[in-house]
C-alpha cells in the first residue's frame, strides 16, 4: 500500500479519500498557494509557456484515459484538438455565443467525432486502431480546409474568451482560466479511474474478451472512452483557440499527434500523474531547447557550420527521448512511485 | 479511355513507391512487433547519403550504391544495437515511443549535415518517357516496380528458406519459445533493422530521384503505414498488393471524384478506404487473424 | 545494475546541469552599458519547411552581422538580434512571440506566413508589431500590426496574369487557365486572387487542382487538366512540388506547348535542380526580390557574406529575401530613431511598440533596400511594405529577369464576401 505506516481506515469514504495524511494536505496546500501566486513570480513569458502546459495536459489527460485506461492506441489526438478549436471559434466567432457555451459545445462535438472515428475499434485494437485514428487526422483536418464555415485556408479569427463581463485579456487572467479547467480535469480523471466505469476501462485494457465475458459491455465502454478523451481533447482545443486567437488546419499537425503519445507514455500510462509529468517534462524541453539551447550556441559557437546550433535541437530532444525511456521505460511516474517509497522508508530502505 | 489507362497506370506506379517503403515497416513488424514511426526520417537520411556520395563526393553509381546499403544496414544496426536492445521485455509502447525519439534524433542529424535541406540528385534515370497506348508512364517508375517486385520476391525467399530467415519467423510467433530453442533473438532483431532500414534506403533513392531531397519525404514514410495496414502488418504480400490498391485509389478516385468534391480529394481516399477495410477486415487483407484465449 | 542504472542518471543529470548551467549565468548578467535595438526573428529552421527556412534565417542574420559590424549598426546604436528557431510548429511560435515581447523587442519578423498567421492575433492583442516575409492577405487583411515585407501570393497571380495578357497570349478570346495549388494558403491565397479579378483580367479557370507538399505523382491530376485544353498552367506551391509538377507536365506532353506560370513560392533554383535544367526551360514566374548576380548596390555585399559564411546557400533566392527583410527591419528602426528618438524606443514596451509602428513603419517613403527588392513604402490602408515584383523566365538553365518591378494592386480582400467563408 502506498499509505505511510500507522495510516489506518476506519471507515469507507477514508478508504476513498485521495488525501490522506497530514503531508499530503500541507503539500497539497502548498502546491496551489505557489500555482495560484505564480504569476508574482513570473512573466508574461514564462505565464504563457505554463498556458501551453495547462492546455496541452488537458489534451494529454484525454488522451491517457482512452490510451492509458482504456487501452485504444489514438494516433489522431491533434485531430480531434482541432475539431474542438474550431467548434469554439465557429460558435464564438461567427454565431456570437458567449465562451462557455463554446467551450463545452467544443468538448461535445469533439466527442461526438470521437465517437464516430472511434467505431472501428469495436472490431479493431492495438496498432490497427491506431491507423483508423491516423486516418480520422487527415480526413477531419481536410474537412476543416475545405469546408467554407471554417475559414479554410485562409483561417479564422477567435476573440479573448470571457464570462460575462469578465474578459481573460491578460496572460496571468488566461492562466487562471486555463489553470482552473486544467485542475478540474485532473481531480475528474483522478476518480473517474476509481469508479465503475475506470475499472471497466482498465478490465478493457488489459483483456477485452474478458472484460466482456464477465459483462462489460465493450461497445459501449470503448465508445465512451474514445468520447470522454475527445472531450478533454476539444476542451484543449477551445481553450488554444482563444488563448492563441487565430486558427489554422497547419496547426493541428501529425507530428504533433504522435508527440501527444510520445508525451503520455514518457510520463507513464494509466496513471493519473503521468500525463502531468510528461506535458511539463516534453514542453520545458522544448522551450529549453530552443529559447535558450539554440541561441545560445548560435552565438558561442560562430565557427561551427550552419546547421550546428539548429540540428542539436531535435536531436538532443530524441537523445532525451531514448535516454529516458531506456533508463525508465515504465515512465516518470514510476519513477516518482518509486521515489515516494524510498522517501517514506528512508533511511531504512530494506 | 485513354484517360482511364493513364489513370490506372499513375495509380499502379505510384503505389508500387508506397509498397516499397512499407516492406521496409512490415520486415521490423514481423521479427519484432514494433512500429517503426522513425522509418520517414530513415528514408530521409538515406536519400540525403546518396546524395552526398553522388553530388558531393562524385562516385559512380556502381560503388556509390552499394556504400549506401551498407550505410542503412549500419545505421540499423544501431538503432537496434543502442535504443531497442536495452528495452527488451519492457511495454511494447515504449519500444514505439522509442522510434519516435529515434526519428527526432535522425532529423537533428540531417541539418546538422545537410542544414540547407533541399536538393536533387544527380538525374539516374533518362528522361524520355515510356509509351504505353495513349498512356505515358516515366522510367523512374519502371524502376521503382521493378526493383520493388526484386526485393519483394528477395524478402520472400529469404523468409521462406534462409536459416534467419525462418528464426525471424519464429522470433515473431513466439519470443519465449524461441529464446528456449538457442535462436539468438538479440541477433534476429538486429538483422531485421539492417534488412529494414535497407529496404527503406532504397526505397528513398528512387522516391527522392522523381521529386527531391525535401522533408516531406517523412511524411511520404508514413503514409506508407497505410498499405502497411491495409495489407495486414505482418505480410509482404500484403503490403505488395495493398500499395498499388491505394495508389489506384488514390488516381481513379481522384481522377473521377474530383470534379464533384473539393479539390485534393485524392489524399484522403486512402484513408477512407482503410477505415472501411478495418470495418470489414480488422486484420487487413492478408494479416494474420489472431484468435485470442483469456 | 541497480547502481550503474543510478550512476547513468546521476551523469546524466550533470550533463543536463552543465547544458543549464550558462542559461542560469545568461540570466543574471546585467544589462550592458552599449545601448542596443532589440529585433525578434523567427525561422523555421528545423522541421518540415526547414528547405526554406533554414537559408531564410542564414540570410537575416548575415545581415545583421553586416550592419553591425561594418556599418555600426544603426546610427550609432547596435542591433541586438533574438533569434529562435520555431520549427515550423504553430504551439512553439505562439510562446516565441511571447518571449520577444518579454524580452523588450521592438518588432518581429517571420519568413513563412504559417508561422505569422499562428502569431499574429498574439501580436495583434498586444500591439507588438510583425513583419512576415512570405505572406498571405489574411495577415494584413483587414489592416493592423502585422505587415507583409513583400506581395502575397495572389499578388503573383495578379502580375503574371496581366503579364501573361499582354505579352504571352496571342490567340483570340479568353485564354483557358488550369490552377495547380499546394493545400495551404500559398496555393489558396492565389485561388483567393483568381476568384476575384480572373473575370475582370478576361481569363477563364477552367480547373483548379490541388496538390500535397508530400505527393509523389500528379500524374492523375494533370492528365484531366490536359484533357480540358488550358493554355496556361500557373502553380502556386513550393519548389518540390511544382518541380514534380513541371515534370509530370512535361512527360504527359503538354509541356512545352502550353505556358507555365509559378508563384514565388516555388520559383528558385531548387525547382531547376530537381526537374532538371533541360526540362524546366521555358517556365515562367513571378519573384520580388532581384537574382543572384544582378547588378544592384546591394549584391555585392550579400555575395561576399554568403560566400564568407553559408557558402552551401549559395544561389538560394530565399536568402535575399531576409537579407532584404533584415535590411527593411534596419530602415524602420532608423526611420523611427530619426522620428522618435532613442529614448522612446528604449523601453521595447506598448508604448515603444507604437512609437515603432507609427514613426517608423509607417512613415517608409521610398526605401530602395539596396535594389534587392521593389522599393519600400507604406500607403495608409495596405500593410503590404513593398508592392512590385518581376516576371522571370528559366532560360538556358538560369532564372532570368524579363521585365522591370510591376506594382501590384491593393486588394481589399476583406470587402468579398466569400473570403474567409
Amino acid at each position: 500500500m502506498s499509505l505511510p505506516c500507522g495510516t489506518r481506515n476506519y471507515n469507507y469514504a477514508e478508504d476513498m479519500g485521495i488525501v490522506r495524511t497530514k503531508t499530503h494536505w500541507v503539500l497539497l496546500i502548498a502546491f496551489l498557494v505557489i500555482l495560484f501566486t505564480a504569476p508574482l513570480y513570473f512573466g508574461n513569458y514564462w505565464l504563457g509557456v505554463f498556458n501551453l502546459i495547462g492546455i496541452t495536459l488537458i489534451a494529454a489527460i484525454g488522451l491517457n484515459i482512452l490510451v492509458g485506461y482504456c487501452g485504444q492506441l489514438s494516433i489522431g489526438h491533434a485531430g480531434f484538438i482541432a475539431v474542438g478549436a474550431y467548434t469554439a471559434a465557429i460558435l464564438t466567432n461567427r454565431l456570437e455565443m458567449p465562451f462557455l457555451v463554446g467551450l463545452i459545445g467544443a468538448g461535445v462535438v469533439s466527442g461526438l467525432i470521437g465517437i464516430i472515428f472511434g467505431l472501428p475499434s469495436v472490431r479493431v485494437k492495438g496498432f490497427y486502431l491506431a491507423i483508423t485514428t491516423i486516418a480520422a487526422q487527415f480526413i477531419i483536418i481536410w474537412v476543416i480546409n475545405h469546408w467554407s464555415l471554417t475559414g479554410g485556408f485562409v483561417g479564422i479569427k477567435v476573440p479573448y474568451a470571457s464570462i460575462g463581463g469578465l474578459v481573460f485579456r491578460s496572460e496571468s487572467s488566461q492562466f487562471y482560466l486555463i489553470i482552473i479547467i486544467a485542475a478540474l480535469c485532473v481531480f475528474f480523471a483522478k476518480n473517474l479511474a476509481r469508479t465503475k466505469v475506470g475499472r471497466a476501462f482498465i478490465a478493457i485494457r488489459d483483456n477485452d474478451l474478458a472484460a466482456e465475458v464477465m459483462g462489460v459491455n465493450l461497445l459501449y465502454y470503448k465508445l465512451l472512452a474514445f468520447f470522454i478523451g475527445c472531450f478533454f481533447a476539444g476542451i484543449a482545443g477551445a481553450l488554444l483557440a482563444h488563448w492563441i486567437g487565430f486558427l489554422n488546419a497547419e496547426q493541428f499537425s501529425f507530428t504533433e499527434s504522435i508527440l501527444y503519445v510520445g508525451m503520455i507514455i514518457i510520463g507513464g500510462l494509466g496513471t493519473s500523474i503521468g500525463p502531468i509529468f510528461g506535458v511539463i517534462f516534453i514542453r520545458i524541453l522544448q522551450q529549453l531547447l530552443t529559447m535558450e539551447l539554440v541561441p545560445f550556441l548560435e552565438s558561442t559557437f560562430t565557427n561551427f557550420p550552419a546547421g550546428f546550433a539548429t540540428g542539436v535541437t531535435p536531436m538532443l530532444f530524441g537523445l532525451v527521448i531514448v535516454l529516458f525511456l531506456i533508463l525508465e521505460p515504465r515512465g516518470l511516474a514510476h519513477r516518482w512511485a518509486l521515489f515516494k517509497s524510498a522517501y517514506r522508508l528512508w533511511p531504512f530502505s530494506y | 479511355m485513354a484517360e482511364l489507362l493513364q489513370f490506372v497506370i499513375t495509380g499502379l506506379s505510384v503505389g508500387m513507391v508506397y509498397s516499397l517503403i512499407a516492406l521496409g515497416f512490415v520486415l521490423v513488424w514481423k521479427s519484432s512487433s514494433v512500429a517503426n514511426l522513425a522509418l520517414g526520417q530513415i528514408v530521409l537520411i538515406s536519400s540525403w547519403f546518396t546524395y552526398s556520395m553522388l553530388a558531393q563526393a562524385e562516385l559512380p553509381v556502381y560503388i556509390a550504391f552499394p556504400l549506401v546499403v551498407l550505410f542503412a544496414m549500419f545505421l540499423g544496426w544501431v538503432i537496434e544495437r543502442f535504443a531497442l536492445r536495452p528495452l527488451i521485455a519492457q511495454p511494447i509502447l515504449s519500444l514505439i515511443a522509442v522510434t519516435l525519439g529515434i526519428g527526432y534524433f535522425i532529423e537533428g542529424v540531417i541539418t546538422f549535415i545537410w542544414p540547407w535541406s533541399v536538393d536533387a540528385l544527380p538525374r539516374l534515370f533518362p528522361r524520355e518517357v515510356i509509351h504505353i497506348g495513349p498512356a505515358v508512364i516515366s522510367q523512374e517508375y519502371v524502376w521503382v516496380i521493378v526493383i520493388c517486385l526484386v526485393v519483394f520476391v528477395l524478402l520472400t525467399v529469404f523468409f521462406r528458406y534462409h536459416k534467419m530467415g525462418i528464426a525471424m519467423r519464429a522470433t515473431a510467433d513466439d519470443q519465449m519459445a524461441v529464446q528456449a530453442c538457442g535462436i539468438p533473438v538479440t541477433r534476429v532483431f538486429s538483422t531485421s533493422w539492417m534488412f529494414a532500414c535497407c529496404v527503406a534506403a532504397i526505397g528513398g533513392i528512387l522516391i527522392s530521384s522523381i521529386g527531391g531531397i525535401t522533408h516531406g519525404l517523412v511524411e511520404t514514410g508514413l503514409k506508407a503505414f497505410s498499405v502497411v495496414i491495409l495489407g495486414g502488418l505482418d505480410s509482404f504480400a500484403g503490403a505488395i498488393i495493398a500499395g498499388p490498391i491505394i495508389g489506384l485509389a488514390e488516381s481513379l478516385g481522384g481522377g473521377y471524384l474530383t470534379p464533384y468534391i473539393w479539390a485534393g480529394v485524392k489524399d484522403i481516399i486512402p484513408f477512407v478506404i482503410i477505415i472501411i477495410v478495418m470495418c470489414i477486415k480488422p486484420y487487413g487483407l492478408f494479416g494474420e487473424e489472431r484468435i485470442e484465449r483469456i | 545494475m541497480n547502481n550503474k542504472r543510478l550512476v547513468i542518471a546521476i551523469i546524466i543529470c550533470l550533463a543536463l546541469m552543465v547544458a543549464a548551467l550558462p542559461l542560469l549565468s545568461a540570466c543574471g548578467e546585467p544589462d550592458t552599458e552599449g545601448k542596443t535595438l532589440k529585433i525578434g526573428i523567427t525561422t523555421p529552421t528545423t522541421g518540415p519547411a526547414a528547405e526554406k527556412g533554414a537559408p531564410m534565417g542564414h540570410g537575416n542574420l548575415d545581415c545583421i552581422k553586416y550592419v553591425n559590424e561594418e556599418l555600426g549598426g544603426v546610427n550609432g546604436y547596435q542591433v541586438e538580434v533574438v533569434w529562435l528557431d520555431n520549427g515550423y510548429d504553430a504551439a512553439k511560435v505562439a510562446t516565441i512571440v511571447k518571449r520577444f515581447m518579454n524580452e523588450g523587442c521592438l518588432l518581429y519578423s517571420t519568413s513563412s506566413s504559417a508561422m505569422m498567421a499562428a502569431s499574429m492575433e498574439i501580436a495583434n492583442r498586444a500591439g507588438f508589431p510583425g513583419i512576415a516575409a512570405f505572406s498571405s492577405p489574411i495577415l494584413y487583411r483587414p489592416p493592423q500590426h502585422i505587415y507583409g515585407q513583400m506581395p502575397d501570393y495572389g499578388d503573383d497571380f495578379l502580375v503574371f496574369a496581366e503579364y501573361y495578357m499582354d505579352n504571352i497570349w496571342k490567340g483570340t478570346g479568353k485564354p483557358k487557365m488550369a490552377m495547380h495549388l499546394l493545400a495551404n494558403t500559398t496555393g489558396y491565397g492565389a485561388r483567393d486572387a483568381a476568384t476575384a479579378f480572373a473575370e475582370e483580367l478576361g481569363i477563364e479557370i477552367i480547373a483548379t487542382e490541388e496538390h500535397s507538399k508530400t505527393t509523389t505523382s500528379e500524374m492523375e491530376s494533370l492528365t484531366r487538366v490536359k484533357a480540358l485544353n488550358p493554355d496556361v498552367l500557373y502553380i502556386s506551391s513550393t519548389p518540390a512540388p511544382t518541380a514534380l509538377i513541371v515534370k509530370n507536365a512535361y512527360e504527359l506532353g503538354m509541356f512545352p506547348g502550353i505556358t507555365i506560370g509559378s508563384g514565388h513560392a516555388g520559383f528558385t533554383k531548387a525547382l531547376i535542380d530537381i526537374a532538371g535544367a533541360d526540362i524546366t526551360e521555358g517556365v515562367y514566374g513571378v519573384f520580388p526580390t532581384v537574382n543572384w548576380g544582378d547588378d544592384v548596390d546591394g549584391m555585392a555585399k550579400m555575395t561576399e557574406y554568403i560566400n564568407e559564411y553559408h557558402p552551401n546557400d549559395a544561389g538560394n533566392m530565399d536568402y535575399i529575401t531576409t537579407w532584404a527583410q533584415s535590411l527593411i527591419m534596419v530602415e524602420i528602426l532608423r526611420v523611427a530613431l530619426d522620428n522618435a528618438g532613442y529614448d522612446a524606443l528604449a523601453a521595447g514596451d506598448a508604448a515603444s511598440w507604437k512609437a515603432l509602428e507609427e514613426q517608423g513603419i509607417q512613415k517608409l517613403k521610398n526605401y530602395d533596400v539596396d535594389g534587392l527588392h521593389g522599393p519600400v513604402s507604406y500607403t495608409p490602408g495596405d500593410n503590404r511594405l513593398s508592392k512590385s515584383v518581376r516576371v522571370f523566365q528559366v532560360q538556358g538553365g538560369e532564372i532570368t529577369p524579363l521585365t522591370d518591378w510591376i506594382d501590384a494592386p491593393m486588394v481589399a480582400y476583406e470587402d468579398f464576401e466569400w473570403f474567409g467563408n
